[in-house]
């Protein structure tokens, strides 16, 4: 279903906001992946409103909408010896899989 | 070869030859079994899914090539595709809502396309399976969509593109993009030098799929319909010999 007039949750971030991946177990279904958990990237883009994946693998239709956003990472947080430091990866989340980085 | 047809039978153990064939995964088999209750069910008829499979399979890199082409050549048009390129690719004749209405193949997307610049270099992978901009550029390979691949590109991207032949210093960013969600990307490669005053046509040609991944880069003297060099056999069999 295409993220029309649904209520959505409101966006917490927005390009530029530094955001921690919440280490958070897998019940069942994520696409968040075990690589990006726990670490700290920067918002790139804010995509679109649309359900959770968590939430539409079991057809939960009623749940909120949430924001999306695409998180660009140095390729040097997500592994310890990268020795390139000018890679990046991105990769793309809801809004409920991240945590405000302060300071 | 060496055995004549009377050695057919002639196996030991009582096992008898077990025909090849390739291992079906549970994702196949699971495949089938939903395919043949919607069809017992009624929701679409063999037919229908013939002619889907086909029309979806049908589908090549082309559109792409001349998204990119296209690109080079208008400012403007290039600036509506980083904008918005679900709705620019209209333009070239891809809808992505189709065929279903909302979406394809069978969801909402929004469709983007990561432009390269002289220091920034994208490639794309989906670690989870095999997201894939599939309306613009037809079916994946089947490297893009093995745990090969897709495992080594997010943790190896310059190893796995020197794989592929393309070494780029490390001044270059590489930007890998995984996408793990209902976005789908494809890169908008730099257009090489030697391609001065060409045709949107002349460029299109030399726009391959692997350039649209970001695994190669275009190169004026590269087309995706060259001519594959040809290796003599090391004992060749005249076709008239062959024949008897």
């Amino acid at each position: 279903m295409p993220p029309a007039e649904r209520k959505s949750l409101p966006a917490r971030f927005e390009p530029g906001d530094r955001v921690r991946v919440k280490e958070l177990p897998n019940l069942y279904y994520s696409r968040t992946q075990m690589y990006v958990r726990g670490v700290i990237g920067t918002v790139a883009v804010c995509t679109y409103t649309d359900l959770k994946p968590e939430d539409e693998a079991w057809s939960r239709d009623d749940a909120p909408y949430e924001q999306y956003y695409i998180i660009r990472f140095r390729q040097k947080d997500l592994w310890a010896e990268y020795p390139f430091d000018k890679d990046t990866l991105q990769t793309e989340l809801p809004d409920s899989w991240l945590e405000p980085v302060t300071a | 070869m060496a055995h004549d047809h009377d050695h057919e039978h002639d196996h030991d153990g009582g096992h008898p030859a077990a025909p090849m064939v390739a291992e079906v995964t549970d994702f196949e088999i699971l495949e089938i079994a939903v395919r043949e209750l919607a069809i017992e069910k009624g929701l679409f008829t063999v037919d229908e899914h013939r002619k889907f499979t086909e029309w979806a399979e049908s589908i090549g890199p082309a559109s792409g090539s001349r998204l990119v082409a296209k690109a080079w050549t208008d400012p403007a048009f290039k600036a509506r595709v980083l904008a918005d390129a679900t709705k620019a690719s209209l333009e070239v004749g891809i809808d992505w809502s189709q065929p279903t209405g909302f979406g394809t193949p069978s969801d909402y997307t929004e469709f983007r396309v990561l432009e390269d610049t002289p220091t920034l270099h994208h490639v794309i992978v989906c670690t989870l399976c095999s997201c894939y901009p599939r309306p613009m550029l037809g079916h994946s390979p089947y490297w893009y969509r093995s745990p090969n691949y897709r495992r080594r590109i997010v943790r190896w991207p310059r190893q796995v593109l020197a794989e592929f032949g393309l070494i780029l210093p490390p001044e270059i960013e590489i930007r890998v993009e995984d996408s793990n969600q209902k976005c789908r990307f494809m890169v908008l490669p730099l257009r090489p030098a030697g391609t001065e005053g060409w045709t949107e046509q002349q460029l299109a040609e030399i726009v391959t799929r692997d350039c649209m991944i970001g695994v190669a880069l275009p190169r004026a003297d590269r087309k995706a319909d060259d001519v594959r060099p040809v290796h003599a056999a090391l004992r060749p069999v005249p076709h008239e010999e062959a024949g008897r």
